[in-house]
C-alpha cells in the first residue's frame, strides 16, 4: 500500500515537473528503505511536509543543489548562483504543489489528508523511529534526479 | 521576464490581466534580485508590493465574475485558491511592515510567489478556458 501511496507522488512530480518546467522524467524507480544512501543527499537541498488524516506521515523531497538553481531559472528566466531564501522558497511551494496534487489524486481513493507548510533545509537526516515506515523513490530528469521519501506512521489499535 | 507564451489561456480579458501581473511581478523580482544594497531597492520594492496587493484583487474579481459569467462549475473552489493568496499577500505585507522591511522575508514571498503564480495559471486557470472553450465562450 505505502508503494501505491508513494506513486501517487511521483506521478505528481513528474505532471508538475513538465508542467512547470517543461521537464520530461527519464524514469522513477521505487526503492527499498536499505537502498537509500543517505551520503548521496549531502548536497540536496530537503523539503519535509507533513500529511495528516487518514494518511499519517511525512513526505521529504531531496534536490540536487545544481538542479534546484536551474529550476528556479526555469521558472524566473535569472540566473541563481547560490541556495538563498528566494531559491528555498520557491522550492518550497514546488513541494507544495507536488504534494497538494498527489493528496488530490489520493482523496479519489477515499483517503482524505491534508498537508501542513513545508520545511527546507539542507542535508537533513529522515530518521525511521519505531512503528513507522520508509519507502523511497527516485525521480529522474535531464536536469538531475529527485529523492522522494515517505515515512508514514501506523495508528495505534 | 517571467511570462511565456505558453502561460497564454486563450481569453483575451484574463491573458491581458495575467501578461499585466507578470509584467510587475518581473519588475518586483527583478529590484529584489539586484546587486543594490538593500536600502536602496526597498523604495521600488514597496511600491511593486502596493501595486501588486492592489492589482491581484482586482484580477482576481474580474476572473471570478467571467467564471460566474461563463456559470464555471469550479467556481468557488477556484475562488477559495484566491483568497487563500490574498490573504498570503496582505499576512506578508503586514508583516513586512511590522517587521521593519526585513529583506529575508520579501526573499522569501518573490520565491513563492512565482512558483504558485507560474502554477496557478497553468493548472487551475487553464481549466477555466478549457471549459470555456467546451462551451463555446471566450
Amino acid at each position: 500500500m505505502n508503494s501505491e501511496l508513494l506513486t501517487s507522488f511521483s506521478d505528481a512530480a513528474n505532471q508538475t515537473f513538465k508542467l512547470l518546467l517543461d521537464l520530461d522524467v527519464i524514469t522513477d524507480t521505487v526503492q527499498s528503505p536499505e537502498n537509500n544512501d543517505k551520503k548521496e543527499y549531502i548536497e540536496n537541498i530537503d523539503i519535509v511536509i507533513q500529511i495528516t488524516g487518514d494518511l499519517n506521515g511525512e513526505i521529504m523531497y531531496s534536490f540536487p543543489k545544481d538542479m534546484t538553481l536551474e529550476m528556479v531559472k526555469i521558472m524566473s528566466g535569472m540566473e541563481f548562483k547560490e541556495i538563498d531564501e528566494f531559491v528555498k522558497s520557491a522550492l518550497g511551494e514546488i513541494a507544495n504543489i507536488i504534494s497538494g496534487s498527489a493528496l488530490s489524486s489520493l482523496s479519489q481513493a477515499q483517503l482524505i489528508c491534508d498537508i501542513r507548510p513545508p520545511k527546507v533545509s539542507e542535508g537533513q537526516t529522515f530518521p525511521v523511529s519505531e512503528g513507522c515506515s520508509l519507502y523511497g523513490a527516485k525521480v529522474k530528469t535531464s536536469i538531475g534526479d529527485v529523492g522522494l521519501n515517505l515515512r508514514t506512521i501506523q495508528s495505534a489499535g | 521576464m517571467l511570462w511565456k507564451e505558453k502561460y497564454m489561456v486563450g481569453v483575451p480579458q484574463i491573458d491581458q490581466q495575467h501578461e499585466e501581473l507578470f509584467s510587475r511581478v518581473t519588475a518586483f523580482v527583478e529590484t529584489l534580485r539586484s546587486d543594490k544594497p538593500w536600502e536602496q531597492k526597498l523604495e521600488k520594492v514597496s511600491e511593486t508590493l502596493e501595486f501588486m496587493k492592489g492589482y491581484v484583487v482586482t484580477h482576481f474579481a474580474d476572473e471570478e465574475a467571467y467564471q460566474a459569467a461563463i456559470g464555471y462549475p469550479h467556481y468557488q473552489e477556484h475562488q477559495k485558491i484566491h483568497q487563500k493568496m490574498v490573504a498570503y499577500v496582505v499576512a506578508v505585507s503586514d508583516e513586512y511592515e511590522k517587521e521593519g522591511f526585513k529583506e529575508e522575508l520579501m526573499q522569501q514571498f518573490g520565491g513563492k510567489l512565482i512558483a504558485w503564480l507560474i502554477n496557478h495559471v497553468l493548472a487551475d486557470d487553464q481549466k477555466i478556458a478549457e471549459y470555456a472553450r467546451s462551451k463555446g465562450a471566450n
